[in-house]
């Protein structure tokens, strides 16, 4: 299944969070082109996702995005996190497009007019003077993906995004995803959504559990999740 | 108040942010010698026409304006309680007219335009060690998080009241202020994931 170049790679990565280690030479090397990363809260979905981004550093240890050490160059991924509202930073939608334009070095009047471009692209048109706060969950969580998609990521790092979405959104995100055609790593819980991607990785405390295509990965998983209930329910 | 950008093309909104900044601080020079009531009731009902100019939406922000009336009321009774009632009310209705003048830009004016027209102003300041982008970057920061705050403050007195049957308490003041600092940090590294005061790779 290996064929393209890994697009990351992590190589003996030790990473203690929180006083804890979580990492410990861990290693690591995608170049599927969807990946999913499942795994029971605090196993290290979300460190993996930051480590990539280049928002945390390792304590000892590699992290390369496209053959380039995260440690020198900030790598070009786009992040999407859980809570839209920890994202957004502008009170209207168009601001908030053009915000990354403009931290990309494009003046402030083209930044606005590619904003507004980008956001009909995704048939969103005329939503740039919309007020932020007046959107719904879903609709504020595809103002945060057309926003770092304008930037044109390499590689997207979704951090369970669709968590708090109603259905009807969630298969309308969804359906955007399918047609992206950048790198894609997901943190999620959704198994109907995993289960079309390329590779699954397990994550349990920091080590890796399970690996392989969804069908073998995420039956594991579930099964072990199911395990444990059926243990609290004896107990 | 300050949060509510008004999402609809308006005439006022097709006028340049620094034409309606200047016409604001203008007016609201022009407002602070006047002490005749009378003629500060007159300016009131102006501003009053020109929310009513925008459409009923601009109209029922007016409604805002309970949330201030305490404080009109110490005003004017101050004012009354040393004998000079006609001197409340000309306080009172300045007081109500710079509040609706300044609104009626802050709903008209995206943060954006603002900050462009501010820059030269800002840019003036950079010898005392004023970062301009920073400082227009938190002004927008501040106005985008007030109806974020808002909404958490909600959630936490309707969950105190769910559990207790009694109002919100000031005791909701700590868990508000860690769960704001908690969010502060996360807002951080989002931008931090934006790219701010970073140079990515590209390609």
């Amino acid at each position: 299944m290996q064929t393209a170049a890994p697009f990351l790679q992590l190589d003996r990565v030790s990473l203690a969070r929180g006083g804890r280690p979580l990492f410990d030479t861990l290693s690591l090397s995608l170049s599927e082109r969807r990946v999913g990363l499942v795994g029971d809260n605090g196993s290290g979905k979300s460190t993996l996702l930051r480590l990539a981004a280049g928002l945390l550093q390792p304590d000892a240890g590699e992290v390369r995005v496209a053959g380039h050490l995260v440690r020198d160059e900030r790598p070009n991924t786009g992040f999407l996190f859980q809570n839209p509202d920890h994202q957004i930073l502008f009170p209207t939608v168009g601001e908030e497009v053009a915000f990354g334009l403009i931290e990309d070095g494009m003046d402030a009047s083209s930044a606005t007019a590619q904003a507004c471009r980008i956001l009909a692209e995704h048939g969103c048109g005329g939503w740039e003077k919309r007020a932020v706060h007046e959107l719904s969950e879903g609709q504020k969580q595809l103002v945060c993906l057309i926003a770092v998609l304008a930037n044109g990521p390499d590689i997207l790092l979704l951090d369970e995004p669709f968590s708090s979405l109603d259905l009807p959104t969630r298969y309308d995100l969804r359906e955007r995803m399918r047609s992206l055609k950048q790198n894609i790593i997901m943190a999620s819980h959704d198994i109907d959504l995993l289960s079309e991607f390329d590779r699954v990785i397990w994550l349990e405390n920091g080590r890796i559990r399970g690996d392989g295509t969804p069908e073998s990965v995420l039956a594991a998983y579930e099964s072990k999740a199911r395990m444990g209930a059926d243990k609290a329910k004896s107990a | 108040m300050i949060s509510g950008y008004l999402a609809r093309d308006t005439w006022l909104h097709r006028i340049p942010a620094g034409t309606k900044l200047l016409a604001l601080a203008a007016a609201s020079l022009a407002v602070l010698p006047v002490q005749d009531w009378r003629l500060l009731a007159l300016g009131l009902c102006v501003v009053l026409v020109l929310f009513a100019s925008l459409g009923p939406d601009a109209l029922k922000r007016l409604s805002a304006l309970k949330s201030f009336a305490p404080l009109l009321a110490i005003i004017f009774v101050l004012h009354g309680l040393t004998g000079d009632w006609a001197a409340g009310a000309s306080a009172v209705a300045r007081l109500v007219m710079m509040v609706l003048l300044a609104d009626l830009v802050s709903m008209t004016t995206t943060m954006q335009d603002m900050m462009q027209a501010l820059m030269p102003l800002l840019r003036l300041l950079r010898p005392l060690g004023v970062n301009p982008k920073k400082l227009s970057l938190a002004v927008s920061l501040a106005i985008r998080f007030v109806p974020v705050f808002a909404a958490n403050w909600q959630a936490r007195a309707e969950a105190w009241r769910a559990r207790t049957g009694r109002r919100a308490s000031w005791r909701l003041i700590g868990p508000f202020l860690a769960e704001t600092l908690r969010m502060a940090d996360q807002v951080a590294e989002s931008l931090d994931a934006r790219g701010f005061a970073h140079k990515r790779r590209r390609g």
